[in-house]
């Protein structure tokens, strides 16, 4: 007697159960496609330092021009975190910046009358002493 | 023969620390005892200390990531305060980053409630996806989580043409994207599983308890404050208010899938009927307001979010108040957590009903103590708690 | 006595422990990178070239590590778990037909053992989570049971139906009896895909890591070991791992059995037998990055009302066609 058991397969896989049993694994054709797809890690920073893409108006660190500087104290006023101070030097007064106090809001920057401090895109700001962290 | 066990401070379930103490019989959870204390910072204590300009920059640290809805309360109470009306581009612009970061905060949700399931995969994909958003918002304001885009009198930066082709590009992928995993989750038979009839919430108990945002819309309930209390430029873009009728994990996670569609919708929508003009008004840098107070609401990703001012006209606030979504959701998750009658809670649940409110806790923590033999409920200022913890010391130390 | 001595060499190093512990860090290392890929990400990356001796590196991690007993512990059961996990399964595995058509070991109804020491290791999970005095641990452990009992008649019945083909409980005439056509593509597809989920039930991987869970109760009933007795913990899961595939590869992809050049068998048995191993452990970690994991209601409903109905009707199946 030959029972054609591919038949017996079909009636129990189309049931409609409660559940567990309908359409089991219906992720499967993602699965397999991703298989073939490249990876979405960046092996930074070993291997592929420079696919790390940054936009335009990042806000890293900030740069300041000295020349530009007329010691008005805006962004001493302005700044949230307290991380400038202001000194006095052969030209007038000016800021120092405490990066490791700052908050990288770019208020500073913001509020400028002449445009003195720049905004970079440097965000890598470890280091191992607070003179690093220190511009000037 | 019940024994308590601990879930919390420290378990690999939750983002932050909290405690919630389990009585359990076997396998079955049948009481529970919530406390939310440990992340509270003295915000509130924070923005007094500081002038208006520089409490935007705290205001958005009270929650990495409905930082965008904080901003908005934020200025929207302050500009309320001093009389003024912000300019129309910038209402627009104020809503295209506020619905881009209710798209990232529920996709990260989404993420995570796939891996209190235990399914990984999942949450890899949606977070690979939610790279996107992050992208478009670092293209937008400059960082990608805590974004500082709005200041009082508008928004802090305009976007170009090419931004704009960025932002339609990347909503088209994440619409594709967000459909196919709303398909997913419909068809998938252990997701199905594990959260359907779990996590009940009857309509009456969330309208008697409170609950506010997808836990409550997920009930029946159509409440949301875009659409009653409408604010920045939500009264001219039209959208749908998703609600599903199962009050289960099952209907809160389709709400907020529903959500991220409606916001594709909303940008789309915003981007095509961007008005021209002047994105900022002129403030001074040092407010001094008048006196008086102000109370402000924003549907943040998790629900209602309520700010309250009161000036006395110098130029620090006199009190402010923070009353966030999810300490408003913390009675109904006690509810949702106990078994009662036909209904019983495992073990195995605990991870996803608590998940499936999108708890916040950093934003939660407030000191309130409450007496319910006496009936009554208070608050102690700050000349109380000092004198209890140096008695306390003495006694201790 | 160059009997004895010869049949010592082959259990400690080819095909016996040596070879499988090598064997088993590789799968581990496979499955990891498998698993990885398919979730767009990269495993293991940095230990060796590609990562390949991170599962390695992990294990010798753990001997280093400090052996905390926590004090309200049962010391002898809590000391001896480990062990007896990590001696059983590596005692199983010299059953494995791995250099020919018989195992190192072999004997008349060694199917029925190596079913028997099966169960035996979960009763040994069970030990290990109640003797650690940790409610978490105790809520593993009673999960380990109730999914014992839900898996185990399903993985029986499909052992069973074939052995039922193959009329013999020992291994070495299943293996041979396939030397004409494999079973897989015989009238055992069904028993297959069973094998296929009572195994991952077995090894407690997504959907069945119910008594091993993360979110809910932080790992189970593994959750006081720490140091040399999580590093035989571990080890012992791998060489499970290993154990199931080779099982699935003899019962129904044929064992070692493929073409070879006379003299030099040995090497290309454990060739054929290493890929079909490797088949097996492929489709397992695809099952691993499917679902969400059940609820063990749900697992013993699932088992109970779906798994051994289709279990007796492999059996069905076998007997009317055989």
């Amino acid at each position: 007697m030959e029972v054609s058991y591919t038949s017996i397969f079909i009636i129990v896989i189309n049931r409609e159960g409660d559940g567990i049993m309908p359409k089991p694994g219906y992720m499967i054709g993602e699965v397999y496609k991703n298989l073939l797809k490249k990876r979405a890690t960046i092996l930074y920073p070993f291997k592929e330092k420079e696919l790390v893409h940054l936009p335009e108006g990042f806000r890293g660190k900030l740069v300041f021009h000295r020349d530009k500087c007329i010691g008005c104290q805006m962004c001493f006023r302005v700044c949230p975190a307290q991380a400038i101070k202001i000194i006095e030097d052969e030209k007038g007064k000016r800021p120092v910046f405490f990066m490791y106090r700052c908050i990288y809001c770019a208020s500073c920057a913001e509020y400028c009358p002449v445009k003195a401090i720049e905004v970079s895109n440097v965000f890598e700001n470890i280091a191992f002493d607070k003179e690093t962290l220190v511009v000037k | 023969m019940s024994f308590y066990i601990p879930v919390g401070p420290q378990h690999p379930v939750h983002p932050e620390p909290l405690l919630m103490k389990f009585k359990v019989e076997g396998e079955q959870v049948v009481g529970v005892e919530i406390n939310v204390s440990y992340t509270h910072r003295g915000i509130e204590k924070g923005l007094e200390y500081r002038e208006y300009l520089k409490g935007i920059f705290l205001a958005e640290r009270i929650c990495g990531i409905c930082n965008a809805a904080h901003t908005v309360c934020y200025t929207q109470n302050i500009e309320q305060l001093l009389g003024k009306e912000i300019p129309p581009r910038a209402k627009y612009l104020r809503l295209i980053v506020e619905e881009l970061s209710r798209i990232h905060s529920h996709l990260l949700w989404l993420g995570l409630a796939a891996h209190q399931i235990g399914f990984e995969t999942l949450f890899m994909y949606i977070w690979r996806d939610r790279e996107k958003v992050l992208d478009l918002l670092e293209t937008i304001t400059g960082n990608r989580v805590v974004t500082s885009y709005n200041t009082i009198g508008g928004v802090r930066r305009d976007i170009t043409p090419q931004i704009e082709q960025k932002i339609r590009k990347a909503l088209d992928y994440l619409e594709e994207r967000t459909k196919y995993y709303k398909k997913v989750i419909m068809e998938e038979p252990t997701i199905l599983a594990r959260t359907q009839n779990v996590g009940i919430l009857k309509p009456s108990e969330a309208v008697e308890l409170f609950a506010v945002g997808p836990v409550l819309r997920a009930s029946g309930i159509k409440h949301d404050v875009r659409a009653d209390d409408p604010y920045i430029a939500h009264d001219e873009v039209p959208f749908n208010v998703a609600t599903y009728d199962t009050c289960d994990v099952y209907a809160r996670i389709l709400v907020r899938v529903d959500e991220v569609l409606e916001c594709i919708e909303m940008i789309r929508y915003s981007l095509d009927h961007l008005p021209s003009g002047s994105y900022r008004l002129k403030i001074p840098v040092i407010i001094k307001p008048p006196p008086g107070e102000s109370v402000s609401r924003v549907e943040a990703p998790r629900g209602e979010l309520l700010h309250y001012v009161k000036s006395d006209g110098s130029p620090r606030p006199y009190r402010y108040k923070v009353r966030t979504p999810t300490l408003a959701n913390i009675p109904a998750t006690a509810r949702m957590l106990t078994s009662r009658g036909d209904y019983s809670v495992y073990i195995a649940d605990i991870p996803i009903i608590f998940g499936s409110i999108d708890p916040c806790l950093c934003c939660t923590g407030r000191v309130m103590f409450v007496d319910i033999e006496k009936d009554k409920s208070w608050v102690w200022t700050y000349n109380e708690l000092l004198k209890y913890s140096l008695e306390r010391f003495e006694k201790h130390a | 006595m160059l009997e004895v001595l010869y049949k010592i060499l082959e259990m400690l190093l080819f095909p016996g422990f040596v070879f499988i512990g090598i064997l088993s860090l590789l799968y581990e290392w496979i499955d990891r990178k498998f698993y990885a890929k398919i979730q767009n990400r990269v495993g293991p990356l940095y230990a060796g070239p590609h990562g390949i001796l991170q599962p390695l590196a992990d294990f010798i991690k753990l001997l280093s590590k400090e052996d905390i007993i926590p004090e309200g512990a049962d010391k002898p059961l809590f000391t001896l778990a480990p062990i007896l996990f990590f001696t059983v399964n590596l005692l199983l595995t010299l059953l494995l037909p791995i250099c020919g058509a018989a195992g190192v070991i072999s004997f008349t109804g060694d199917l029925i053992f190596l079913a028997a020491l099966l169960t035996i290791i979960s009763i040994l999970v069970y030990m290990a989570g109640v003797s650690s005095s940790n409610r978490f641990a105790v809520i593993g452990a009673e999960r380990a049971i109730l999914q014992l009992i839900g898996y185990e008649i399903p993985f029986m019945l499909s052992i069973i139906s074939v052995a039922l083909t193959s009329n013999s409980l020992t291994i070495k005439d299943i293996v041979e009896s396939q030397s004409g056509i494999w079973y897989i593509f015989g009238p055992h597809l069904l028993t297959f895909i069973i094998f296929i989920i009572a195994a991952q039930a077995e090894l407690e991987r997504v959907p069945f890591d119910i008594p091993e869970a993360e979110q809910e109760i932080v790992a189970g009933w593994l959750v006081e070991f720490s140091g040399k007795k999580l590093a035989l913990f571990r080890i012992g899961r791998d060489i499970e791992t290993l154990l199931m595939c080779g099982l699935g590869a003899t019962l129904f992809l044929g064992g070692p059995l493929g073409p070879t050049i006379p003299g030099l068998e040995m090497v290309f048995y454990a060739l054929y037998f290493t890929l079909k191993s490797i088949v097996i452990l492929l489709i397992l970690s695809t099952l691993r990055a499917l679902f969400a994991r059940i609820r063990i209601d749900q697992m013993l409903t699932f088992s109970w009302r779906y798994l051994i109905p289709l279990s007796l009707l492999s059996l069905l199946i076998v007997r009317v066609m055989a």
